[in-house]
């Protein structure tokens, strides 16, 4: 709202650690611990006026206010429902989590994994705040969303129906972390409907800000069981499913007790030894704490009688249950991984992966290229690189490399917008770095080096998903990452990571911010005869030139030419014009001031003529980027953008006033800054006059 | 000593902010829907025609209607994620601040003909919540007003708009409350060329 200046204070707060688990963003500006002491300090429970106990809350549609699901529902906080409650007794345990009315099991399966790792469910679950001595009916959790950690605040009034719980619940009544994260992570959403059918992986990048991968069962990788303990190892959270072939399947009983559709999590591996060989077990959970597989290795069958040293048996009806690892591959459909970042494992003994993370942008016009089916836009795209110099440790799989994960995830660019509506198709491709730009970032590579080289690799596919993830194995180098919607022109934010099992140095590929700019004034005295004639006749009897004058004179000649297309000076444009150009400060241009905007304005045509390469008589905005460089601005991604937003038409093209009015304006912006940074220290400081005077400009 | 208009409240999810809309707001949000169309966002042309068929209906105001570099510039110091187009919030912050603006100079064009004179520049900022000193009102007058140093409606709500946003810039990034601010070239840029 106050425009470039809050995304800048943004930036600058998220580059000074806001937005990290330990300095969370407060969501809707909510603080948890300053609203408490008010409440506790008034004698009153927390009441949230942003996310009222109302029908709203619920939901829209199947929770909505006129259906049968939500009739009778009242709001009621823990006290109310029994008489000790407790956050949590004896830690978080898989047992505390048991669905509900709602179809959020991939959520739940998601918490389910969360509570395997005590460090990651501590930073989900803040620690600070129970029903002791400081309880004031207010709780706060932390998410992980698209880059940063969101702390979200609630009151404790939990709907209720027919006496029960509606959602979530703890197995055995009492405790109240797991209904409690569940009214936090609706009220992130919007309302707990909004929580109805997602993927485990969007629950457990959430939780943790790891980056989640999805597996195949019907073609798994060879070395699965592998990555699946040393993920577990990894403290990793992973979620399984069996797909549904309609509607009607959904949370269908198979003859062996699997329920169709829905999230279950695997919490463990182990080799056994069975009757003289080794027997893949894997260890599953069903998120409603019961019903449980009946098959081989299931609770108290009699395979387990057979096994001879450690045995992992768990018989109690308690929603998990033992299988082979064959019979899991037969059944289940797909594994969900998700490898936590270092900061989210506090164990020095398990191996860490490293991380970078960059956010980004598409607009239309300038930075949304779409994908390498436009060769023309393709190279304006965002790229980044990311260079691996050390090959992988004990590869499994025999073949060498360097192992890496990129996860590109589109963000709600608008959060009001219905959810869905604006998901696009979105995918990256990899080149490889040619050696003479190896260590150079200050480069966003050009349109010839992508006609020029084919990619190395790419995501999987392009699709309409939040998060697209690729795992990669490639020799050492440098490698080109260029994220991008699958058609071009479409506006997107976009948030970028790349995991590599060792260290790896990611990092933007953007050109650098700066100009060459050549003395250009003319003094009076320079003036040739023609010209002073010239000016005589234009500037009338005070011999100064008016912005009024300005704009006659500039479209009587761009009127009279055919090559170039222009709607016409503005009288905004020519009073900037003439604003830029004045130094003398009166107001109007004096002959050398005219003299030396004359010939800014010819050599600007001369660029403008030269790419405008189809002759159309203006210049279609990737042409403009290239136009910039050749006038002697070089300019970043994100300033560009903002020229193209301001300047060009909604065609995409910009016409000869604005691209000279575009020009005249970046010049003195960079010679104002030069002059206020006198000491070249690379940043300026203004005071509130200064500022308000330059800015008016 | 200046009074930017304070800034709206955070978003809240969608279904909040409609169920507790006002009537007025519900009213307004109708209108905005309209006017947006589909993509429910304003460009500088709609924004543009949406102004121009106001002006045209009140006789008090004189202009030469606002032109499509003005609003670009309208759009642009409002504008937080380059898209070149205002959202539903923005766009009726931008409103509201325009009918009181409208009411500032209604009042305060005191010789009631249409425009704001040099004479009458410094009462109708003050007013309007900018107290600016003579060297500002210098430069404003020069990029704002024309040969006879009137300025007229179109021109003075550009004004405004740039001004208010400007200062709450300032604000925005002056985060210690130092009185100064430190920008590099690159936020420097970003600043000043969208605007």
């Amino acid at each position: 709202m106050s425009g470039v200046a809050s995304t800048l204070a943004k930036q600058r707060a998220l580059a000074a650690g806001f937005g990290t688990n330990a300095n969370a963003v407060r969501y809707l500006n909510q603080d948890f611990g300053s609203l408490r002491d008010k409440c506790r300090s008034a004698g009153r429970l927390f009441c949230d006026p942003t996310f009222a106990a109302a029908p709203e809350a619920l939901g829209f549609k199947e929770l909505g206010p006129s259906s049968p699901k939500t009739r009778g529902v009242t709001w009621k906080r823990p006290t109310e429902l029994v008489s000790n409650p407790e956050f949590i007794v004896g830690g978080a345990t898989r047992t505390d989590i048991c669905q509900g009315a709602l179809g959020d099991c991939w959520l739940l399966a998601a918490i389910a994994s969360l509570t395997l790792n005590e460090y990651v469910m501590a930073r989900v679950v803040p620690t600070d705040q129970g029903f002791g001595n400081d309880y004031a009916g207010i709780f706060h959790f932390q998410f992980w969303q698209y880059g940063e950690w969101v702390d979200v605040v609630i009151d404790d009034r939990l709907p209720v129906k027919d006496g029960e719980l509606m959602f979530v619940h703890s197995a055995e009544g009492r405790e109240f972390w797991s209904a409690l994260l569940e009214k936090a992570y609706a009220k992130m959403n919007g309302c707990y409907e909004a929580l109805s059918g997602g993927s485990t992986t969007e629950g457990f990048e959430d939780f943790t800000g790891g980056i989640a991968e999805n597996y195949d069962l019907q073609r798994p990788p060879s070395n699965l069981f592998q990555i699946i303990k040393k993920s577990l190892e990894a403290g990793a959270l992973l979620g399984c499913s069996i797909d549904i072939t309609s509607a009607a399947d959904s949370e269908a009983v198979t003859r062996q007790k699997l329920v169709k559709g829905h999230a279950y999590s695997l919490t463990g591996a182990v080799e056994v030894n069975y009757r003289g060989r080794q027997e893949k077990l894997v260890r599953m959970r069903n998120p409603w704490g019961q019903v449980e597989w009946t098959g081989a290795w299931s609770d108290g069958s009699s395979e387990w009688d057979s096994v001879q040293g450690d045995c992992p048996n768990a018989n109690a009806e308690d929603g998990e249950f033992w299988m082979s690892y064959s019979d899991f591959l037969r059944n289940y459909s797909r594994i969900e991984v998700c490898t936590l970042t270092p900061d989210t494992i506090e164990d020095d003994s398990v191996k860490h992966w490293s991380v970078s993370k960059f956010d980004g942008t598409w607009r239309r016009g300038s930075t949304a290229g779409g994908c390498r089916n436009n060769p023309y836009t393709f190279w304006t795209n965002p790229q980044f690189v990311i260079k691996l110099e050390e090959e992988d440790d004990d590869p499994e799989d025999g073949e060498v490399g360097c192992s890496f994960v990129v996860g590109l995830i589109q963000k709600n660019r608008r959060k009001l917008r219905k959810q869905g509506e604006d998901m696009h198709t979105i995918g990256f491709a990899i080149y490889e770095v040619p050696q003479q730009f190896h260590g150079q970032r200050e480069v966003h590579l050009d349109k010839n080096f992508f006609l020029s080289h084919a990619q190395t690799a790419k995501s999987e596919t392009f699709i309409n998903l939040r998060e697209v993830t690729s795992r990669f194995k490639m020799p050492p180098g440098e490698y080109l990452i260029v994220p991008s919607t699958f058609e071009a022109h479409l506006n997107g934010d976009f948030c970028i990571r790349v995991f590599s099992e060792k260290q790896s140095e990611t990092q933007p590929c953007d050109d650098p911010v700066e100009a060459e700019l050549e003395d250009e004034t003319v003094s009076d005295e320079e003036v040739d005869a023609g010209f002073r004639g010239l000016f005589s006749k234009l500037a009338g009897d005070d011999m100064e030139i008016s912005a009024v004058e300005l704009k006659t004179i500039m479209n009587k000649i761009v009127c009279k030419r055919t090559d170039i297309k222009t709607d016409g000076f503005s009288m905004e444009t020519c009073r900037v014009m003439v604003n830029l150009m004045d130094d003398s400060g009166n107001g109007k241009l004096g002959l050398g001031e005219f003299a030396t905007l004359w010939k800014k304005v010819q050599r600007y045509l001369s660029i403008y003529k030269k790419n405008d390469s189809d002759n159309s008589g203006t210049m279609s905005t990737p042409e403009m980027r290239v136009a910039f460089k050749d006038a002697g601005f070089s300019l970043n991604n994100t300033i560009y953008q903002q020229l193209v937003a301001r300047y060009s038409d909604p065609d995409m093209t910009i016409d000869f006033d604005n691209f000279v009015g575009c020009l005249m304006r970046l010049e003195m912006m960079f010679k104002i800054f030069k002059k206020l940074d006198a000491t070249n220290s690379g940043s300026i400081e203004l005071d509130f006059n200064q500022w308000i005077n330059f800015a008016m400009i | 000593q200046f009074l930017p208009s304070d800034p709206p409240p955070p978003r809240r999810p969608l279904n909040f902010a409609e169920s507790h809309e006002s009537d007025e707001e519900k009213q307004f949000r109708r209108v905005f829907k309209q006017l947006a169309g589909d993509d429910m966002e304003v460009s500088p042309n709609e924004l543009m025609n949406i102004l121009n068929k106001i002006i045209s209906k009140n006789s008090q105001l004189k202009t030469d209607g606002f032109s499509i570099e003005s609003c670009r510039s309208m759009v642009a110091v409002m504008d937080s994620d380059s898209t070149g187009k205002l959202g539903f919030h923005e766009f009726k912050y931008l409103w509201n601040n325009i009918k009181r603006w409208q009411g500032v100079y209604v009042k305060h064009d005191a010789d009631r003909s249409g425009v704001i004179s040099r004479r009458e520049l410094p009462e109708v900022f003050k007013a309007a919540g900018f107290p600016l000193d003579e060297q500002l009102l210098q430069l404003i007058a020069r990029r704002y007003s024309d040969e006879d140093s009137n300025m007229d409606f179109d021109n003075f709500i550009g004004c405004l708009v740039r001004l208010d946003a400007m200062c709450r810039a300032f604000k925005t990034l002056d985060k210690d409350n130092s009185g100064s601010i430190d920008l590099d070239v690159k936020e420097w840029l970003q600043l000043t060329m969208y605007s």
